[in-house]
């Protein structure tokens, strides 16, 4: 990996760290869903540091361009996320129509006692 | 005498809800057969929930819109918790008629089956027109729930439908928010219930839109066929 690439990398996952201790001081992600971005932000800080690491995983998986590894490693990653996130709020949704279908029984319950 | 409940989800429906209210009271009035209702206000922004007040319609306003499927899901419930012994859903915007509850609620009545839907594509009765795409859309999720389940279905859209209490239980713990009619019409098939398809003639609506538009047929045509073959993946136990 180049020294520049491997700077911008470095200084990306810095970046992501500090932006999620921010998030997390400002209590707008709770401890248990910034595990995933601090583990990924880490990631990248070790990868980054080891040289010639990624360029040998790259020669290994058969990308001609490190780049490309590194763009389909992110790829992947964020599918993963944005599915996790999908399951998310199919659950949350699940559960607010619950709760608007309880409430809604209770007023008229409630309407039906005075 | 069993205890029949009308579940008749309303959105916006201030041009007809009033209407079938007072055909409710007239057929009470003239029949021996007794229908409750409630009417499920699924967060109208005209003026249903003024009329439902004033006018002392039997309702509950839901705090937030949900959809149809919450709508008459909320109904299930209410039917589960006063103890029904029957519920039938029957549209707030006119297209259904009374005079066909008597049809639904007679197989039911004497246990030959436990689902009744009222259909516009059998026996010949019905009247409505649809346009020709429409019915190729009906034809194909038509083939897509008899693959999955072996029931044959005509009228795979209707709304008016009518169940019994086991059904009901159901229905209040589990109920699909999107394209509902379709999906639990299969589940029930699966289930091993008894269901039968009698055939209803169904009015040109007294006000409102319809909840299908016409650019979004083919969309919920992919959908619904989508969703029919991952319940074709599930199992179910009665």
């Amino acid at each position: 990996m180049s020294k520049n690439l491997t700077f911008f990398v470095l200084f990306f996952a810095i970046l992501l760290f500090l932006l999620i201790l921010y998030l997390l001081k400002k209590n707008k992600i709770s401890v248990r869903y910034s595990l995933v971005w601090f583990f990924s932000s880490i990631l990248i800080f070790i990868i980054s540091l080891i040289p010639n690491l990624m360029t040998h995983l790259a020669n290994l998986f058969g990308f001609e361009l490190l780049s490309n590894m590194i763009l389909c490693m992110f790829i992947g990653i964020l599918l993963l996320i944005t599915l996790a996130l999908t399951v998310m709020v199919t659950g949350l949704k699940r559960r607010t129509t619950l709760l608007i279908q309880e409430v809604s029984l209770l007023k008229k319950e409630l309407e039906e006692r005075k | 005498m069993k205890k029949v409940l009308l579940i008749i989800p309303a959105y916006n429906e201030e041009d007809s809800i009033l209407k079938v209210y007072k055909e409710i009271k007239k057929y009470n009035e003239e029949n021996d057969m007794v229908l409750d209702c409630i009417v499920i206000n699924d967060g109208s922004k005209d003026k249903t929930g003024e009329i439902l007040d004033q006018n002392k319609i039997p309702h509950i306003d839901l705090v937030e819109n949900l959809g149809i499927g919450g709508a008459v899901q909320t109904g299930y419930k209410y039917a589960y918790e006063k103890n029904y012994d029957i519920a039938i859903q029957f549209d707030g915007d006119g297209q259904h008629d009374l005079k066909y509850v008597k049809k639904l609620v007679e197989p039911i009545m004497n246990e030959t089956s436990d689902f009744v839907i009222g259909s516009r594509f059998v026996e010949g009765i019905s009247d409505f027109k649809t346009s020709f795409m429409r019915r190729v859309g009906i034809k194909i999720i038509s083939f897509f729930i008899h693959m999955t389940c072996g029931f044959k279905l005509y009228d795979t859209t209707s709304g008016f439908r009518a169940c019994n209490k086991e059904i009901i239980n159901l229905f209040a713990k589990d109920y699909p928010r999107e394209y509902p009619e379709p999906i639990t019409t299969v589940e029930i098939v699966k289930r091993g219930f008894k269901v039968k398809e009698v055939g209803v003639n169904m009015k040109e609506r007294m006000g409102g839109k319809s909840s299908i538009h016409t650019w979004k047929d083919f969309y919920y045509m992919v959908n619904v066929c989508l969703s029919i073959l991952v319940i074709g993946l599930r199992r179910y136990q009665k």
